[in-house]
């Protein structure tokens, strides 16, 4: 007992020694432990960002409502571009399928989904007009939906109340996600022109159609989707036995059983079954190159912290030369030595560390801006995440570069000959 | 053939397609509020001749005596302000245009519930006449969409101001055939029943463009012209009394 306590002791009293040379060069131990923090703040905003996007892919796909989706078989990328650039080449399923697939023993719920891309008015401000925009038409069974999203909500409020999902009969009805309610500035019994253009036709044919309901935000795709009933939609896109996707939840999802239920239904010659872990394994991969990227940043920037302070401490090494050869000769022990330049080190480490840690943690919101500004990555909500379990890490990680870093100088200081120190500190 | 490689080919391109659609948050609902989408370009259109140009930002909650202000504002308009989408918290943009230091122009656009969706009605002023030097749709989902973007229609406009509008208040109170009054005179396109609603919201668009530009630029110098016709109307109603 007494033994630890002395130990202890020493320990505190050498913290306070490494303490008080560190401060003796205030402006140089500043500047390496800013060295530190720096490579520390980046490697926490990565870990950050590594672990916060995983997080927000899962709640996307979670929030998609489906595990797998069955659609029709095809290049689809060429449909997806034209999509997006407002053009309408969607790959569609015969509606049987769904009559198919419907009765699979490990479904334990499925929605047939059509959707359509319907024309709405640019934004522009020439004479000459501006090009047209567009707007995702969700055609939906409501009542099987609903089943696979339990959380969309209806905006409740003065010129919301009342909102419902539209009846299967009803083909004028539509639910707006909330930034459709908001972008159209529509309310619930507002009229909601949408221009269609019937598969076959080349004119888009506008309807008038009641808004009957306004959904909460839930930050998905869904937000800007206008629903609508699914026979409706088919009709309005003369479409009318097709659906463009089966979104649908096994009784059992595991790796084993999605192949099964992907062998038994690859056979049908029209479709082609996606688990959505793939889809998962797809957005990350897209920012995997980029991670890689700045993880070898951050490692840069650890490698060169690390130079800085094993320089650093060299640096105050020989400049206190005499001073290690005075302190020898009045009996301090090679370990001694060695033990009060290494908590030096290990002290600058953890300082940088905390710092870091801390400026990540501040600079969260910034960083997140950041990546967002730069790359779309198809997930919406916080995808920086700083948990304590990063910090550690991260704290972890600036202690062994520290016991690392101090080896040497400390070794220096502590093979130095005490006469041959005190000369040398003299000259 | 060519369906079966590419559906070998495809998987990966299959997940991109589901991240783009059940996925990526659209581009289409990004902007909300009344800016112009491209400030840069589409006031270099509005004025070729355009150096730099400055936007600000002005709301009722910033300023002092905000409440009254904007309480005045349902006055001016003559009709209620829609409680979700034109409420005291709204945010609007001004842009002001410069030829080297000299101000040449100023742009500011209003959001109005038109019958199936946003109208955003812009208008391009004179900075110190406060006259309606252009004025035009940004965006407009209407079925008379192709009349009212009719740049004869528009053209009927320009050089109108605040006061044409208060005038035409108190000439519909006092004299509703009165030759002097040019919003009178205005020639609506051939509209019907489905139609006209969105004129009806585009008029009350630019009217509330204009107050608000009277609130916000011009120091409120029309203010004679509403009180005379709010005199006016008063006298109207007193009379029928």
């Amino acid at each position: 007992m007494g033994k630890i306590n002395k130990s202890s002791m020493r320990v505190v009293q050498y913290m306070r020694l490494a303490f008080k040379n560190l401060r003796r060069r205030m402006v140089r131990t500043a500047l390496t432990v800013s060295g530190v923090a720096l490579a520390v703040a980046v490697a926490v905003s990565l870990g950050g960002f590594m672990l916060g996007y995983r997080g927000a892919i899962d709640k996307s796909i979670e929030m998609l409502g489906f595990q797998v989706m069955i659609m029709a078989k095809g290049c689809p990328y060429e449909a997806a571009t034209m999509m997006l650039k407002g053009g309408t080449g969607l790959l569609y399923l015969p509606s049987e399928t769904f009559d198919k697939v419907k009765n699979d023993p490990d479904i334990a719920s499925i929605t047939p989904v059509f959707v359509g891309i319907a024309e709405k008015e640019g934004s522009g401000v020439r004479d000459e007009g501006s090009e047209k925009t567009f707007s995702i038409i969700s055609g939906i069974d409501a009542s099987s939906f609903t089943v696979m999203k339990p959380w969309l909500k209806f905006k409740q409020g003065p010129g919301y109340d009342g909102g419902h999902w539209f009846s299967t009969t009803a083909n004028k009805e539509v639910v707006l996600g909330f930034e459709a309610a908001e972008y159209e500035q529509r309310k619930v019994g507002d009229t909601f022109y949408v221009s269609i253009t019937p598969h076959g036709t080349t004119h888009p044919v506008q309807h008038a159609l009641t808004v009957v309901g306004v959904l909460e935000r839930t930050g998905t795709q869904d937000d800007g989707t206008v629903f609508m009933p699914i026979d409706a939609a088919r009709t309005y896109f003369n479409r009318q036995n097709q659906v463009t996707i089966l979104g649908i939840k096994l009784k059992e999802f595991s790796a084993f059983k999605m192949h099964e239920f992907e062998a038994r239904w690859l056979k049908l010659p029209e479709v082609q079954v996606v688990g959505l872990q793939q889809v998962k394994n797809t957005l990350v991969g897209l920012v995997a190159t980029a991670q890689t990227m700045i993880a070898a940043v951050a490692v840069i920037a650890v490698i060169v912290a690390l130079i800085g302070v094993i320089n650093t401490i060299l640096m105050s090494v020989y400049e206190r030369t005499g001073e290690i050869g005075i302190m020898k000769a009045i009996g301090a022990s090679r370990s001694d030595i060695f033990e009060l330049i290494w908590l030096e080190t290990l002290m600058i480490c953890v300082f940088g560390a905390l710092l870091g840690s801390a400026a990540a943690v501040l600079g969260t919101g910034l960083v997140e801006h950041a990546i967002k500004s730069l790359a779309d990555l198809g997930v919406s909500g916080s995808i920086v995440k700083i948990t304590p379990a990063v910090i550690g890490y991260a704290v972890i990680g600036a202690m062994i570069l520290g016991f690392l870093g101090g080896l040497y100088p400390a070794w220096r200081a502590a093979s130095m000959r005490p006469v041959e120190a005190i000369r040398e500190g003299a000259a | 053939m060519l369906l079966e490689r590419c559906s070998i080919t495809c998987i990966g391109k299959t997940l991109m397609m589901i991240v783009a659609i059940f996925l990526l948050p659209q581009r289409a609902w990004a902007a909300i509020g009344c800016t112009l989408t491209d400030p840069a370009e589409d006031l270099k259109y509005l004025y070729p001749e355009m150096t730099s140009y400055k936007e600000e930002l002005k709301e009722f909650t910033r300023m002092t005596g905000g409440t009254v202000l904007f309480a005045s504002l349902k006055d001016r308009l003559g009709s209620d302000l829609d409680p979700i989408y034109e409420t005291y918290e709204t945010p609007y943009t001004v842009y002001s245009v410069f030829k080297g230091t000299q101000k040449m122009g100023i742009v500011h656009g209003v959001n109005v519930p038109g019958k199936g969706g946003v109208i955003q009605v812009f208008l391009s002023m004179d900075p110190t006449t406060a006259e309606i030097r252009k004025f035009f749709f940004q965006r407009l989902e209407s079925p008379a969409a192709t009349q009212l973007r009719l740049k004869a229609f528009r053209e009927q406009f320009e050089k109108m101001t605040l006061a044409d509008f208060y005038k035409h208040d108190y000439y519909a109170a006092v004299d509703p055939h009165a030759p002097a009054d040019k919003l009178g005179k205005i020639k609506p396109p051939a509209l019907d029943a489905t139609t006209r609603p969105d004129y009806d919201a585009s008029l009350r668009g630019i009217r509330k463009n204009l107050i608000l530009l009277d609130f916000f630029i011009y120091g409120k110098r029309f203010e004679p012209f509403f009180e005379k016709s709010k005199q006016a109307l008063q006298r109207k109603n007193k009379t029928k009394g």
